[in-house]
């Protein structure tokens, strides 16, 4: 399991396991109020990728990622290019 | 529907516990694939990502295509943007504890 410190680093990566792979991988968001703490993670069943954060600066690039991948997922056709607007 | 849910599994775990959100492609397979032989009238198809969530008692989840996706989408960051505003604020100065209270 490989733990991320910085968010460039980990989105870069996850980008990549998913594309590697659509079929196989998934993401997990784990949001805790209590601990103010947000936990994504990226995983195909061979390799887990994970970051976690409690800055609510994160927020925002967590959830614009979550959205980017949505839209791979529901692209027909597999492009290099990931945003799409159609 | 889905996002009404949501919206309510994030609110009543304000206080305590988890949200697990997870999101997956799907190719619209209803039933396992059989051992020997191919499956029957069975098209995968490719445009479409299943989005569950739970607070670890109570599941939800849909499929999102991607005609939905664009409305969805613009729902979905939304909520998940307000939702997750526990975090701390990069500011030292702010106190979160004063915004939580607000609530």
């Amino acid at each position: 399991m490989a733990q991320y410190q910085t968010w460039e680093e980990f989105s870069r990566a996850a980008e990549k396991l998913y594309l590697a792979d659509p079929m196989k991988a998934r993401v997990v968001l784990k949001y805790r109020h209590s601990d103010g703490s947000l936990c994504i993670k990226v995983t195909d069943d061979l390799v887990c990728l994970v970051y976690r954060t409690d800055q609510a600066q994160d927020v925002k690039k967590i959830e614009k990622f979550h959205s980017q991948l949505m839209r791979l997922m529901v692209a027909k056709e597999s492009r290099s290019v990931a945003m799409e607007t159609d | 529907q889905f996002l009404t849910e949501l919206t309510r599994l994030f609110q009543k775990c304000r206080l305590s516990g988890s949200v697990f959100i997870t999101l997956k492609k799907y190719d619209g397979r209803t039933k396992p694939i059989p051992r020997k032989g191919s499956v029957e009238g069975f098209e995968p198809s490719d445009n479409k990502c299943l989005l569950r969530a739970t607070d670890g008692k109570k599941k939800i989840s849909t499929v999102v295509s991607s005609k939905e996706v664009n409305k969805f989408q613009m729902a979905y960051s939304n909520l998940l943007r307000a939702n997750m505003d526990g975090l701390k604020k990069r500011d030292k100065k702010s106190k979160s504890k004063k915004s939580k209270a607000a609530q």
